[in-house]
């Protein structure tokens, strides 16, 4: 029994957790203290979210141990762990869009506020208080991811939470938003708020972890203070393995050209032409918001666009719907796994099907044979981990998730394949297998468009990079032979718009 | 007490039951009502039974379909009144035969109707579908009062030959009614047609997730045009076995044929989230709400305490399947 007051604010012992088939968590223990930032490294499907989410109460444990502040604590749900002081800041933002900053901070307690002026004025502080300018007033849809983020710190901050979750906050934000994070990050921790900071990027890791715990597979590998993690030990760590490279080398096969996109124009973009060549990998590279996506989008069919001119091996293709875009020839792997990528509830087989079970059907019916084929050669070919074809896509962890998106695609053989941030919530073994498959494709004759948030990962896989500011190409750069503040420049529209 | 969940015999067990619960309740339902009431399983009172679930099954497999594919249907009611009134009218004018197909191809141009409403309404939610269905279906049902003036049209009123509709009504094949062997066949094909086709396995895709589904190349809009064409069949399909039963057409017999079909799908175990169900599900849904009527009735259980019943399970099957974990 812990008591009140002593250095830990949060201690976990032997805490397990099973789904049907997958043991999530296997008798974890982790002791954190106060004040301290405590970083949490894991591959995906290592139970660094099914851990925050038995802290926050969105499951519940099946046995172990878990004391927060000195309290024992069974059985809680999210609202209850919040009043506690354990706050918990979601990848995914659980924000009310159509309502305001000043409400979104205090929603539900508005009657504890005094009414609305209460509300706004108190919100008005805390967002003061982490030096964050945005009107009380704004309505939430109109912020930026980042701007998102602040608010949820200020929530969680009027909670007078003492310990703040944050479950990888930086994997849509820019460098400088990030270093506003960071910022704030120290703020708090003077203030005496633990942080639990889950992420992939190692960088961040080392920036401002105190202490640092690799779980892998359910366990927790390894907890000590950063300065006695070496980065190699770390990834060693949490992967299992020594991995030598964190990119494959640069595609080599880049030949003529595969397909000419010309003046696509909506009220976002401008005039957007570019080429692709066969066995080229082409990054865009642009801030979030710039139209990287929404350029992808035009291109596969996905946003109603017309006017603009695609050609594909010389041949005007006409592609109004992502059915016609796959008919000639294209892949698509959206930003979103979860929302626009997979059936959730569906076989792991039938997400890897979807896309070319009609392609193999037979007078409209499905040949189960070749669909039970179609779902094992990829789940091979690509190592995905799973207990059987058959479970549902949800229970895999986010690696595994995206490589079925991947098989799905592959089976039709695209010859282009566009990849919107194909390693988001990535782990590093899992991304490295994704760069693979990329450098593979392309070798293979196809040709992919890249769209990552993460520079190293565009300006490493990339033979060229075009760079995108507010709807315009403003750049085109091959990335082996320009320095990166020339591309960064042109992709913050310092440049002066070359396009 | 959270020990036990992760025993997986227990888990099993706790799957199984929650997934068949509706066949432990036909089989409770069956075995009280024959020990209170021995008339139950009296031949007279199964052959009836088979007779009632004739036209709630129809409509029920049909809204099987749109409920798979995320949407809902709420003008079954209003098909059921326009189908049968103009059915039953024009058997004498135009003879039987063409009668008949002009009912089915009514209810299915009904569905086409609210797929297109919905499609060019751009609603891609089952919130936006229940309001805009709910108000086709005043749409359909004031067009039946309109063509009928309001008045009951009765078999014993039509000159000319209406054989094929006393059959379907009354009919028997051996030991079991005609529309039952109705029932089976088109059991058969639905059943085929969801589990077998790539149309049908793009339904539940489309329930599923309609956005993943769109951008892997599955047209959605073709199987939301096919999910409501196929309510809309079934259901008059459903509006004839109905009249033919009865003998009688009004323009308001269709009421409360949309909560009941809702109701027998859900309590089945498809899922109101889409992606996920069966048409084999909704035979038992149906079974059950039907059983229940009949023990109710037969239990002498007053008219209005049986509608807060329904209600009452309606609630408690959605609510058991929000609990369920994906």
């Amino acid at each position: 029994m812990e008591s009140v007051g002593s250095d830990i604010i949060l201690s976990i012992k032997d805490v397990s957790k099973s789904f049907p088939g997958v043991h999530a968590l296997d008798k974890v223990s982790i002791d954190f203290r106060r004040a301290v930032v405590h970083g949490i490294v894991g591959e995906n499907g290592a139970g660094k979210s099914t851990l925050m989410k038995i802290l926050s109460g969105v499951y519940q444990k099946d046995s172990g141990l878990v004391v927060f502040d000195g309290q024992s604590i069974e059985y809680t749900t999210p609202y209850e762990s919040m009043q506690r002081g354990l706050a918990i800041i979601y990848q995914e933002l659980n924000l009310v869009n159509t309502m305001s900053v000043g409400e979104n901070v205090f929603l539900g307690r508005f009657k504890e506020m005094k009414g609305m002026r209460g509300t706004h004025a108190k919100a008005r502080e805390l967002l003061d208080s982490i030096g964050c300018k945005v009107s009380t007033t704004k309505l939430v849809s109109e912020l930026s991811v980042s701007t998102k983020q602040m608010v949820e710190i200020a929530k969680a901050l009027s909670f007078k939470s003492k310990l703040i979750i944050m479950d990888e906050p930086s994997s849509s934000l820019t460098a400088e938003e990030m270093a506003e994070l960071v910022k704030i990050i120290h703020q708090l921790k003077a203030q005496g708020i633990s942080i639990i900071y889950i992420s992939h990027k190692l960088d961040e890791i080392f920036e401002f972890c105190d202490i640092v715990s690799v779980m892998r597979d359910g366990r927790v590998i390894d907890t000590k203070p950063k300065s006695d993690f070496t980065r190699n030990e770390l990834i060693t760590k949490m992967v299992g393995r020594t991995i030598e490279n964190e990119y494959p080398p640069r595609p080599r096969s880049v030949g003529e050209t595969l397909m000419e996109v010309r003046s696509i124009n909506t009220h976002k973009l401008h005039d957007i032409s570019f080429t692709l060549k066969k066995g080229e990998i082409l990054g865009f590279v642009g801030l979030v918001g710039a139209g990287r996506t929404e350029i992808v989008r035009a291109l596969f069919g996905a946003d109603k666009v017309r006017g603009h001119r695609v050609l594909i091996d010389g041949k005007s293709v006409t592609i109004r719907n992502p059915k016609e875009a796959k008919d000639a020839g294209l892949g698509f792997i959206p930003e979103d796994r979860k929302l626009q990528g997979l059936v959730l509830p569906f076989s792991v087989e039938s997400n890897i099907s979807m896309a070319s079970i009609t392609n193999f059907s037979k007078f409209g019916f499905i040949r189960k044979s070749l669909e039970k084929g179609i779902g094992a050669r990829q789940v091979q070919a690509l190592a995905i981990k799973t207990p059987s074809t058959k479970v549902p896509v949800v229970n895999l962890s986010g690696g595994n998730q995206q490589k079925c998106i991947v098989g799905r695609w592959l089976e039709i053989a695209p010859k282009i394949f566009i990849m919107d941030e194909p390693t988001r919530g990535i782990d590093v073994g899992a991304k490295y297998e994704i760069y693979v498959l990329m450098r593979k494709i392309v070798e293979e004759g196809g040709a992919i468009i890249l769209i990552s948030s993460e520079l190293p990962e565009v300006l490493n896989m990339s033979n060229r990079v075009l760079t995108i500011f507010e709807g315009r190409i403003t750049g085109e750069f091959e990335p082996e032979s320009t320095p990166i503040d020339t591309i960064m420049s042109a992709a913050l529209g310092l440049r002066g718009g070359a396009a | 007490m959270t020990m036990k969940e992760s025993n997986p015999v227990l888990r099993t067990a706790q799957v199984l039951f929650r997934d068949y619960l509706v066949l432990v309740m036909i089989a409770v339902l069956v075995a009280i009502t024959a020990i209170v009431e021995p008339k139950f399983m009296s031949p007279l009172n199964l052959v009836n039974i088979m007779r009632q679930f004739g036209p709630l099954m129809m409509v029920s497999l049909g809204m099987t379909f749109v409920i798979i594919g995320g949407f809902i249907d709420l003008s079954v009611a209003g098909i059921i009144n326009l189908v049968a009134v103009v059915t039953i009218s024009l058997i004498q004018p135009i003879g039987q035969v063409p009668a008949l197909l002009t009912g089915l191809g009514i209810g299915a141009a009904c569905g086409v109707l609210n797929s297109v409403v919905i499609l060019s309404s751009g609603a891609l939610t089952q919130a936006e579908a229940l309001f805009l269905t709910f108000g086709m279906s005043t749409v359909f049902s004031a067009t039946a009062l309109l063509y009928s003036h309001g008045s009951t049209m009765h078999f014993w009123d039509i000159k000319t030959s209406k054989s094929i509709f006393e059959t379907i009504g009354a009919g028997t094949l051996g030991p079991v009614s005609v529309s039952f062997v109705i029932f089976l066949g088109v059991l058969f094909l639905l059943w085929i047609f969801q589990t077998k086709t790539t149309e049908g396995r793009a339904i539940g895709l489309t329930g599923g997730n309609k956005t993943a589904a769109r951008l892997s190349g599955i047209r959605i809009s073709r199987a939301i045009v096919v999910i409501y064409t196929i309510c809309g069949l079934m259901t008059g399909l459903g509006a004839i076995v109905l009249f033919s039963r009865i003998t009688t057409a009004a323009p308001v017999i269709g009421a409360g044929y949309e909560t009941n079909a809702i109701l027998s799908v859900v309590v089945g175990g498809t899922t109101l989230k889409g992606g996920k169900g069966s048409v084999l599900r909704t035979v038992m849904g149906v079974l059950l709400v039907v059983l229940m009527s009949n023990c109710l009735n037969l239990l002498g259980v007053s008219t209005y305490l049986q509608v807060a019943v329904k209600g009452a399970i309606l609630v408690l099957a959605i609510w058991l399947d929000n609990r369920k974990q994906v």
